[in-house]
């Protein structure tokens, strides 16, 4: 992976954020949650066209070739808007998942699809645990002759009914693997769930002996490679969105008149708007740093990742949950925003794992680096 | 990194070469830390942002961190000081050309001085300050009572803030002076704290004399003047001065893991949400300090330096809490009973000098409140009449 220079990441950045003022207003995000699939063609054509889901893909298969720092702060932006639909899924699981494989043949079959974004893939990690660890891994793989063959249940499977590629973990005699799955394939029945934070889309797919094809190359440290990918992009997307309510918060401070004076100017609030804004600007830097770190590989980069999976996680929750609180009634009608960033503060908070998870391995990572 | 920085750093480290023995940690022409400093203010780094008639180098932002950087590296002191001399940048920015000439390179080649800022009467509401300046021929006579005074015993100088005008609202009537420490008329009493340390003073000022051309700034402009001096103050202990003594990041994140692995908690899973949590605060705060950094050297103006000091208070409340918790009944010991729990005791008592110190942390909420996000100031009883008719003064 290579970094833009600073000029032509600022360049893609203020593109996208352009993009999704115009193109991804809270009447869009609404008008999008409320339909099926969750996905606004229009907008994911636009995207595309912009050449974000090229991101993260190598310029031999049609992508860009950029990496960890130029994804967090694309997602800084969509995070701010509530951008939803697969470029969480397709962008970046599946195509860093697709990039981990050793089969070049897979690589230039499906990455340009993905590139253009016409291609849309998700990946399957967890079961219904939903812990993305190895252990909460519920499909393994049995092979049959020439044909490898999946059963078991995979759950939490982001923007998989808009996919028409599966990317499923599974556990192998030799240790986690990761196989393509068509969604049509016999022995494949995948159900939409329904979710608080209605800008998601997540299915349950419960596999039958359903035909796969290995991804060659991909161990349990090639997942987890993935998803360090997977939580540097969602640190970014809760950065930039915890930031966008707490700027419509001080905003709001500072129009809502009681008791003849701007609200902002009652300690009560000011002295919270005080305190998030220390969660927002961590959570920022959090994000930042852990991109810096996998970009570069760098000896902290673990402590890196797992210290911005649980602060931005924790920094968002907090943000978006006292928002409402700052509001006062406004804030408890459906036709306010805030709502909408608490949906999905907390849908942020658990994919991937809690934060409790990661307090704990970034200890480990702070003991190991003694 | 631009070529002029790359040019600067290559400069300051052959003249540090030249001139630093950084083995012996002490200058190679020998003499006092007053020597060296002179050799510093000479070469201009002292204070490389200032312009060249003001013992400076007009360098920019990122070449004059580039300077603090290689000091830093071999521990010779005395660049910078544009960024860190309380006294030096109030005189720079505020004083006149004369007391500009004669006190700034005093300072620079390290002259001691105090705050007299706070008073019993005046503590988050600094402007009511009641210690009177009173203006007689060349002379300012001094009265009044100040306290949390640190230094105050060994400082040649102190910074005074001190009423010269009774008749206007509090924060126009004040005015800032270099007062001589040691004159009759001044009594340092140090101060018993809930450490057991005696870190401050109380300074009582019983017609003690200022020449006039010690004045910094006009009549009146004290408070302003003031301001430019605390953000000074405020940003220092953001970076962690308060606590230079429990040294970086990485030996307190190792302290609170070693302390979890000594008492046998380190496996306790509650207590490593704590420790984990406790430890990022302390990361968090670095990285913040180190983005603020990065985008002011980029030109941008950052937020994040108002915040350190208000994040520093719930890191250092939050270890003292883990490491507590850690100790468990042995925190209720002290002195030669229990080394460790002296340590974990003087840390839960000595947080609140960052809490409180430099402005408590619900000032520093207002300030971030109003200054950083535009809120509303507070409202204030005595902001617009004259101070005299103040409660301050009224009771």
């Amino acid at each position: 992976m290579t970094m833009l220079d600073a000029e032509e990441r600022g360049a893609i950045r203020e593109g996208f954020a352009r993009l999704l003022a115009e193109k991804c207003t809270e009447d869009d995000v609404r008008r999008t949650m409320a339909t099926q699939d969750g996905h606004d063609h229009a907008l994911w054509q636009a995207i595309s066209d912009m050449g974000v889901p090229a991101l993260l893909i190598a310029p031999d298969h049609g992508g860009i070739g950029a990496g960890p720092v130029e994804l967090e702060a694309l997602m800084e932006e969509a995070g701010a808007a509530l951008l939803g639909g697969p470029l969480l899924s397709s962008a970046v699981l599946a195509a860093g998942m697709i990039g981990e494989t050793s089969d070049d043949d897979a690589k230039a079959r499906l990455l340009p699809g993905i590139a253009s974004g016409k291609s849309l893939a998700a990946v399957a990690f967890t079961g219904d645990a939903g812990t993305w660890t190895a252990q909460g891994v519920e499909v393994s793989a049995r092979q049959q002759g020439d044909v490898w063959l999946l059963d078991g249940t995979a759950s939490f499977v982001l923007s998989a009914n808009v996919a028409d590629i599966l990317l499923v973990v599974a556990r192998t005699p030799e240790g986690l693997g990761c196989f393509e799955v068509s969604p049509k394939a016999a022995g494949v029945a995948a159900s939409l769930l329904e979710t608080w934070d209605r800008t998601l889309r997540l299915s349950r797919i419960i596999f039958s002996g359903a035909a796969a094809t290995p991804l060659a190359g991909i161990d349990e440290a090639a997942v987890e490679r993935v998803l360090d990918l997977g939580r540097v992009a969602l640190a970014g997307e809760q950065a930039g969105a915890a930031r966008r309510i707490f700027d419509i918060t001080v905003e709001y401070l500072k129009t809502r008149v009681q008791f003849g004076r701007q609200i902002g100017g009652f300690q009560a609030l000011k002295h919270m708007a005080a305190d998030l804004l220390i969660e927002v600007e961590s959570a920022t830097s959090a994000a930042r740093a852990a991109a810096r770190s996998l970009a570069s590989g760098a000896p902290d980069a673990q402590a890196l990742i797992n210290l911005a999976a649980f602060a931005c996680a924790d920094a968002f929750s907090q943000v978006a949950a006292t928002a409402i609180q700052m509001h006062g009634g406004i804030a408890f009608t459906w036709e306010h925003p805030a709502h909408l960033y608490l949906r999905r503060a907390r849908a942020d908070a658990q994919i991937f794992g809690q934060s409790e998870m990661y307090r704990d391995r970034y200890l480990t990572a702070m003991e190991n680096a003694a | 990194m631009s070529d002029t920085v790359a040019n600067i750093r290559e400069e300051v480290r052959a003249w540090l070469a030249e001139h630093w023995d950084a083995g012996q940690r002490r200058a190679k022409a020998g003499g006092s830390i007053a020597d060296w400093l002179d050799q510093v203010i000479a070469a201009g780094w002292a204070v490389p942002s200032w312009p060249a008639q003001y013992w400076g180098r007009g360098l920019g932002k990122e070449e004059t961190g580039a300077v603090i950087a290689e000091f830093r590296k071999v521990a010779a002191p005395g660049a910078g000081q544009d960024r860190s001399n309380i006294t030096a940048n109030s005189i720079m920015q505020f004083g006149s050309e004369e007391l500009k000439q004669r006190m700034i390179p005093e300072f620079l080649r390290g002259a001691t001085m105090c705050l007299l800022y706070s008073e019993p009467g005046a503590g988050s509401d600094l402007a009511s300050v009641r210690t009177r300046a009173d203006l007689e021929g060349d002379v300012y006579v001094i009265n009044g009572q100040k306290v949390w005074t640190s230094g105050a015993r060994t400082a040649q100088y102190g910074l005074l803030l001190a009423r010269t005008d009774w008749d206007v609202p509090k924060h126009q009537g004040l005015s800032f002076f270099i007062m001589p420490m040691k004159q009759p008329g001044i009594e340092v009493r140090p101060i018993n704290q809930i450490t057991g340390d005696s870190h401050f003073n109380e300074v009582f000022i019983d017609n003690a004399e200022v020449s006039a051309t010690n004045r910094v700034g006009a009549e009146g402009d004290g408070w302003k003047v003031m301001q430019t001096a605390l953000a000074v103050e405020r940003l220092i202990m953001g970076e962690g001065a308060s606590e230079r003594r429990q040294g970086s990041f990485k030996d307190n994140s190792l302290s609170l893991i070693d302390m979890a692995r000594q008492t046998g908690k380190l496996t306790d899973p509650v207590m490593r949400q704590e420790i984990a949590q406790a430890v990022a605060w302390r990361q968090l705060n670095t990285l913040n300090l180190v983005r603020a950094k990065e985008e002011m050297a980029q030109g941008a103006s950052s937020p994040i330096m108002s915040l350190g000091k208000l994040a520093m208070s719930r890191i250092l409340h939050g270890d003292a809490r883990v490491v507590t918790k850690l100790l468990g009944a042995a925190s209720m010991l002290d002195g030669v009973s229990d080394p460790r729990a002296e340590d974990v005791n003087y840390r839960t008592a000595n947080a609140y000098m960052n809490s409180i110190g430099g402005g408590t942390d619900q000032i520093q909420r207002n300030i971030i409140g109003e200054r950083v996000l535009g809120l509303p100031r507070e409202a204030e009883a005595d902001r617009n009449i004259p101070f005299r008719e103040s409660r301050a003064v009224t009771g």
